[in-house]
């Protein structure tokens, strides 16, 4: 009896390997397609229409229709790991971004692959399509490192025009943030200026379009990264996707909420059993003033804007490829890099927060709002909002922090079309890219230096409608970030979300039924929960994740590494100088003394 | 007057001194300051080493000079500094680089100065 469950047990992944070659098969057995994987950033849940979103997303919209939207897909909570994952097919830790630069400890950053930039022992998927015979093209923020040899176009992309820092405005070349003194923009690995018309969706199709016309003749597919700005703080749009969006919101948040679920009840993303919690970060309504309320609701509605004219502008490339004739014969991957933002302030116009963002140069009127030189972004409330009916939010482990649409689509395929509650994870991105392209994983080695294995899986079985999930259910995969935590195992997950959102307790959810993690069963199924524990702690090795130095808190260690950045060279420039000058000094008086 | 003339020439002793110690610690921070954006490999060190060479070599002659009153010392900054004002002009003439003005005035103006301190300053007993 034992040797027929063994023998289930070795047959069942066999079966699995089987179905993923003859679906990746399929896949290449087409010509070779272009591929367009399009990322937006803090884009919460259910911010496009196919997932619930009262936002017009005509041409978002269009491909889900026409491919698979994943509902259960998951990334990291925040930015630059999730890029790392996506590019690579790589557990983020391995891949040398543990979490974004800027919020590294020192005592991390004493690691190797503790940097926060892409480690050469990591091979991109552009690097791998390059070598294929793909031309590969990428407009748009990167965020995995700013020295010339990690730069995208020394990455594997042929045409860059890239942000490389975690944002910038999207009107202007200027920081965002104090932390950075200059918007650090490279085309193909130089320092570039960007033009005086510049708004950053328009802005990076453009470039997109651009890039594809320059070589659509030689008849090679081309593999086009877009990572749109769109909706990472500073929120700005144009005024008329603004208005457009003007008095929407004028309910508040957690009506915004409650339709939002509701929706995405009415189109399947969730199911009717998902239930929600209130965030003890989201504020109360009614308590506001009117003029308050007004402000808030224009917040919202320069959110929403953004996100209208990143659709927009995808329609644009969407356009462009049929006029091409290149529509046919191409794969649209749609996603974002982790859930909606929600580190704005509470009152933006507060005496304190108005002069943090006017010491920027910024203003934070009503009037102009979201348009150049407005500095803009949602609260806590309203990002609660975005990724309805889940609980958290970036940064946190939640399942509004990982879980984000993932859309597949493309005439290419005979796709499956519609939904599916399959659980994806963001290293499965790049091996099912490499499944779309033809192109095998590379080994061991790969251009004479030794490199990890891809441990994402291809989602062609999924895609092609020959099975509906990829993952078995014995199958873990884990995820941390600053001691936020979290193990999927077939439909549950366990997760320990740190204050100040948080209470550092680890808790089971079934996510599939109870999406919002409304519904803790770690006591009621103990042996599931310790055997998840003990699966956390072996991810946590096999990645070799570090423990948080004593302490550490990532706002705290953000503006600590800001003043380091910003001030640190000084500081050491003026202690030497003083180590120079002292014995000088010293001379001066001594000789002053004798005479 | 002297008194005057030192500190003159302690000033921008101090600032080349300043710059000098940006190029070791920060040069991606100051080289933007001279026109140039950061080379690779090869071009990175001889960036580097060679502009901290120069302005520290330039601030610690000045420095033994004033402070030392060894006015020997004086004629390194002032040929470092004079040549350099020249280099400027043929790169202009020659090679069609921009006329850095304000940089060869500094560079002439301290070199006039460090020259006047050389036949003015006493000399160290």
């Amino acid at each position: 009896m034992l040797a027929l469950i063994l023998g289930s047990l070795t047959v069942l992944p066999s079966l699995a390997q089987a179905a993923e070659t003859l679906a990746g098969a399929e896949l290449a057995s087409a010509s070779r397609p272009n591929i367009v994987l399009i990322l937006a950033d803090d884009l919460g849940y259910s911010d496009t229409a196919p997932y619930g979103s009262e936002v017009k997303t005509p041409t978002i919209s269009a491909l889900a229709e026409q491919g698979l939207s994943f509902t259960n897909y998951h990334t990291a909570a925040n930015c630059a790991p999730s890029r790392a994952m996506l590019l690579t097919g790589i557990d983020n830790h391995l891949a040398g971004v543990p979490n974004i630069i800027e919020m590294l400890a020192p005592e991390q950053r004493a690691h190797a692959h503790y940097q926060g930039v892409l480690g050469d022992n990591v091979v991109t998927v552009a690097t791998l399509l390059e070598s294929a015979g793909y031309h590969t093209y990428m407009a748009g923020k990167w965020h995995l490192g700013s020295a010339s040899n990690k730069l995208p176009i020394s990455r594997g992309f042929e045409q860059t025009v890239t942000m490389a820092d975690s944002g910038a405005d999207n009107w202007d070349q200027r920081p965002y943030l104090p932390l950075y003194d200059q918007a650090n923009w490279f085309a193909n690995g130089e320092r570039f200026q960007l033009p005086e018309d510049f708004y950053s969706s328009r802005f990076l199709i453009d470039k997109t379009i651009e890039f594809i016309d320059s070589n659509l003749q030689d008849g090679q597919p081309f593999f086009a990264y877009v990572p749109f700005m769109a909706v990472h703080v500073p929120v700005q749009a144009p005024r008329e996707y603004i208005e457009r969006y003007e008095g929407v919101y004028d309910k508040g948040w957690d009506v915004l909420r409650d339709e939002r679920r509701e929706r995405a009840i009415e189109l399947g993303v969730v199911p009717p059993t998902a239930n929600m919690v209130s965030m003890t970060t989201t504020k109360n309504w009614a308590l506001l003033s009117d003029e308050r309320k007004r402000y808030e609701s224009k917040r919202m509605a320069v959110y929403a804007g953004m996100i209208e004219a990143m659709d927009f502008n995808i329609g644009r490339l969407v356009d462009y490829l049929k006029i091409q004739g290149q529509y046919d014969n191409t794969i649209f991957i749609f996603t974002s890099d982790n859930g909606s933002e929600a580190s704005g302030p509470d009152n933006p116009t507060s005496l304190v927060n108005s002069a943090g963002t006017g010491n920027m140069g910024y203003h934070v009127n009503y009037e102009g709002l979201g348009e150049k030189g407005s500095y803009n972004s949602i609260s806590a409330s309203f990002a609660s909002a975005s990724v309805s009916p889940l609980a958290f939010y970036k940064f946190y482990a939640g399942e509004g922090g990982i879980r984000v649409p993932l859309i597949i689509a493309g005439m290419p395929l005979q796709l499956q079309q519609g939904l599916t509650r399959a659980f994806a994870w963001a290293t499965d991105i790049t091996p099912t890219i490499l499944s779309f392209a033809g192109v095998e994983l590379p080994g061991p080695r790969y251009a004479g230096r030794p490199v990890l294995p891809i441990t994402g899986k291809d989602l062609s079985p999924v895609l092609m409608g020959e099975s509906d999930r990829i993952y078995a259910d014995h199958e873990t995969v884990g995820y941390e970030l600053t001691g936020h935590a979290v193990l999927f195992q077939g439909d549950y997950k366990i997760v320990v979300n740190q204050p100040p959102a948080g209470d550092g307790q680890w808790r089971l959810y079934n996510i599939v039924t109870d999406p919002g993690e409304t519904d803790d069963l770690s006591a009621q199924q103990p042996q599931r929960f310790q055997e998840m524990l003990s699966g956390y702690e072996t991810y946590k090795r096999e990645n070799r994740v570090l423990s948080l130095p004593p302490g550490y808190s990532q706002m705290r260690q953000l503006f600590s590494n800001a003043l380091q950045e910003r001030y640190g060279a000084n500081i050491t420039v003026i202690i030497l100088a003083l180590i120079v000058l002292l014995p000088f000094f010293i001379f001066y008086r001594a000789r002053k003394h004798r005479s | 007057m002297n008194k005057i003339l030192k500190v003159l020439i302690l000033l921008p002793a101090i600032l080349f001194l300043v710059v000098g110690l940006r190029w070791l610690v920060d040069p991606a921070g100051v080289a933007p300051s001279f026109g140039l954006s950061l080379s690779q490999g090869l071009g990175l060190s001889s960036q580097v080493g060679d502009m901290a060479g120069f302005f520290l070599t330039t601030s610690i002659c000045m420095l033994i000079a004033v402070i030392g009153g060894h006015r020997i010392w004086f004629y390194p900054p002032v040929m470092l500094l004079s040549i350099t004002a020249v280099g400027r002009i043929v790169a202009w003439l020659v090679h069609d680089a921009g006329l850095a003005t304000e940089q060869i005035a500094v560079e002439v103006i301290v070199s006039a100065l460090l020259l006047v301190a050389s036949r003015r300053l006493p000399a160290a007993s």
